[in-house]
């Protein structure tokens, strides 16, 4: 018997394919309908935020954090409000913090049920897809009302928030939490105890901790492979140490701890704990000026800060030195996403074709933050 | 201007700080009233600017106290580096962060995630940095230990014209983009890096953009590249 030579084939997935969630490229090679190694290629949403905003005012660099996660704006906002009160040493007001809570939890929300119906249908359920867009799409109205953006919202300020909530927002935000909090029941019916969604999600795709920790990995993917970390809890900026909330972690409770389902199921019960806080928020909430604590002129001392919140993709951080001077003299941002693809090829080896896309789909990527 | 209505001004002024708006609606002349009325949003001004010289110093004091905890912290790492590896430092001043030289920064990260009381496992961020024109472009690293929940930040500087570094790719996995970023945007080459590839930009970029001195390519593909006006907004 002779032996037979077996070639790898390479393929390419991608720019432009319905399951890489934005403009990636994936180079696979194969052996056979086996993977023998994964190389994503990304730079094709690249807009040169880092540069721009060596050239825009603070505040202007806001709107661009807006266009890095688009799908998570608010949090995007949030973590460079945060970073440059820190370093010029503002204290905003107790109604501020609450109501920045408030909306980036509910943006939280709204991000996990489009990673998770996105997911669905990356592994060929539709309609749970159809489900959690009608949901979030009631965020996405309240928002509307908020500050007429429905995506790209530039609301949370240096010092402050846009616009006041308007009248009658918080009794909508409760009806929204009261009528979406049986549906997760719903989707863990349709989608989570789903034996076709098991059997393609639960024990495919495994992150061992070390190595999730050794590629940066954050956020929800860290915590489904057993990790417990969440900025909110363990460095807690804004008012996050005031709230009651748990953090939910993997326990391979389909398969092995770190597997796809894993990932998918800690995004299903963070909604659950982001209700929980947004409904502590509301109860706290104070009254005051959400305008108080808005600077005349952003013109940090000089100085550099490092400072990671919580995105509902992980730890994003801003690397900001200032010189003294109107404009960033540098301005780093660390994104989850770009941390979470750099492992695809690590776990993805050795899974058949179609399991790679199962993994892109758990790790929710988004490509204009990884390439910025 | 008669020193009556000087008079009159001054003192309706010092009531009106006092809390008794009154003294200065009542006065009858409207120029008077409006002179009046400037000259306590000056006195007001200059009262807070005294205030606000005041609170810094204050709070610089407080400042200099809150980071005390973190810098023994950082002085600690320095110190254990110094002595594993003499000459690492570039400066013994510690002030947030560790200033290193780049010859030994491979077996040093390598003692900074092994070192059980530091155990720094993760690779944060990696930032590249340029000081000016034409003077050092420096490499920044955040480190973070999920075991011991401590931070440390270590910049090395790098001379622009031989801008080269040991990689860490092999220390932390995460090493392999954030290095390769930092090569895109600004030049610097990390020697031992398995794939020393642009990531962001198309491969065939001309120049490091992040650079201070980075000048735009006037060709791309044989498409003209439009110039950007001097201080848009």
């Amino acid at each position: 018997m002779g032996v037979v030579h077996g070639d790898l084939m390479t393929l390419n997935i991608g720019p432009q394919h319905p399951s890489t969630h934005g403009v990636l490229r994936l180079k696979v090679k194969t052996d056979g309908e086996i993977i023998s190694e994964v190389e994503p290629i990304i730079g094709y949403l690249h807009r040169c935020f880092e540069k721009h905003c060596e050239n825009v005012s603070y505040e202007q660099v806001i709107p661009y954090t807006d266009r890095c996660d688009y799908i998570a704006a608010m949090n995007n906002n949030f973590g460079y409000a945060v970073t440059v009160e820190e370093l010029m040493e503002i204290k905003v007001p107790e109604r501020v913090e609450y109501i920045r809570v408030i909306v980036a939890e509910l943006n939280r929300i709204a991000s996990h049920l489009l990673a998770l119906g996105a997911y669905g249908l990356d592994v060929g359920a539709f309609t749970p897809f159809l489900y959690m867009f009608r949901d979030r799409e009631r965020i996405l109205d309240l928002f509307e009302t908020l500050c007429g953006a429905r995506l790209l919202y530039n609301y949370i300020w240096v010092g402050g928030v846009s616009h006041d909530f308007p009248k009658g927002f918080v009794e909508s935000v409760y009806s929204f939490l009261d009528y979406f909090e049986p549906k997760i029941e719903e989707y863990n019916e349709l989608l989570t105890y789903n034996k076709i969604f098991i059997e393609r999600t639960g024990d495919v795709g495994v992150m061992p901790p070390e190595v999730a920790v050794s590629y940066g990995v954050t956020g929800p993917n860290l915590r489904g492979s057993g990790v417990k970390w969440d900025i909110r809890k363990d460095e807690p900026y804004s008012i996050y140490e005031k709230f009651d909330f748990d953090i939910p972690v993997g326990v391979g409770e389909m398969g092995t701890v770190g597997d796809c389902w894993d990932r998918y199921y800690v995004r299903m019960v963070e909604m659950k704990e982001s209700i929980k806080i947004t409904r502590q928020a509301l109860k706290g909430i104070p009254t005051g000026d959400v305008h108080q604590a808005l600077p005349k002129k952003i013109r940090p001392p000089q100085g550099s800060i490092y400072k990671r919140t919580e995105s509902p993709r992980g730890d994003l951080a801003y690397y900001i030195v200032s010189d003294g001077s109107p404009i960033p003299y540098r301005l780093k941002m660390r994104s989850p996403a770009f941390t979470a693809l750099s492992v695809l090829g690590e776990i993805s080896q050795g899974w058949m074709m179609s399991d790679v896309l199962a993994i892109l789909g758990s790790l929710d990527i988004v490509l204009g933050e990884i390439d910025r | 201007m008669s020193s009556d209505q000087d008079k009159l001004i001054a003192e309706s002024v010092e009531k009106a700080l006092q809390g008794d708006m009154d003294a200065i609606n009542n006065i009858e002349d409207r120029v008077t009233r409006s002179k009046a009325k400037a000259a306590l949003v000056k006195a007001k001004r200059e009262a807070k600017a005294a205030v606000a010289e005041e609170t810094p110093r204050a709070e610089k004091s407080k400042a200099e106290e809150a980071p005390q905890a973190e810098q023994t912290f950082a002085a600690q790492v320095a110190v254990a580096l110094e002595k594993k590896f003499p000459g690492s430092l570039d400066t013994e001043d510690v002030n947030g962060h560790i200033q290193m030289k780049g010859e030994q920064w491979y077996e040093a990260a390598q003692y900074l995630r092994d070192n059980p009381d530091f155990l720094f496992d993760s690779l944060q961020c990696v930032t590249g940095y340029d000081y000016g024109t034409s003077e050092d472009l420096e490499v920044r690293y955040n480190l973070h230990s999920m075991t011991h929940h401590h931070a440390i930040e270590i910049r090395i500087k790098i001379d622009r014209n031989d801008s080269k570094i040991p990689s860490v790719e092999q220390v932390w996995r995460i090493g392999d983009w954030f290095e390769r970023e930092t090569y895109d945007m600004y030049g610097i080459e990390f020697v031992g890096h398995s794939n020393m590839t642009r990531i962001l930009c198309p491969e065939d970029w001309a120049g490091w953009p992040l650079r201070k001195d980075y000048e735009t390519q006037e060709m791309y593909h044989g498409i003209v590249v439009p110039k950007v006006k001097d201080g848009w907004e």
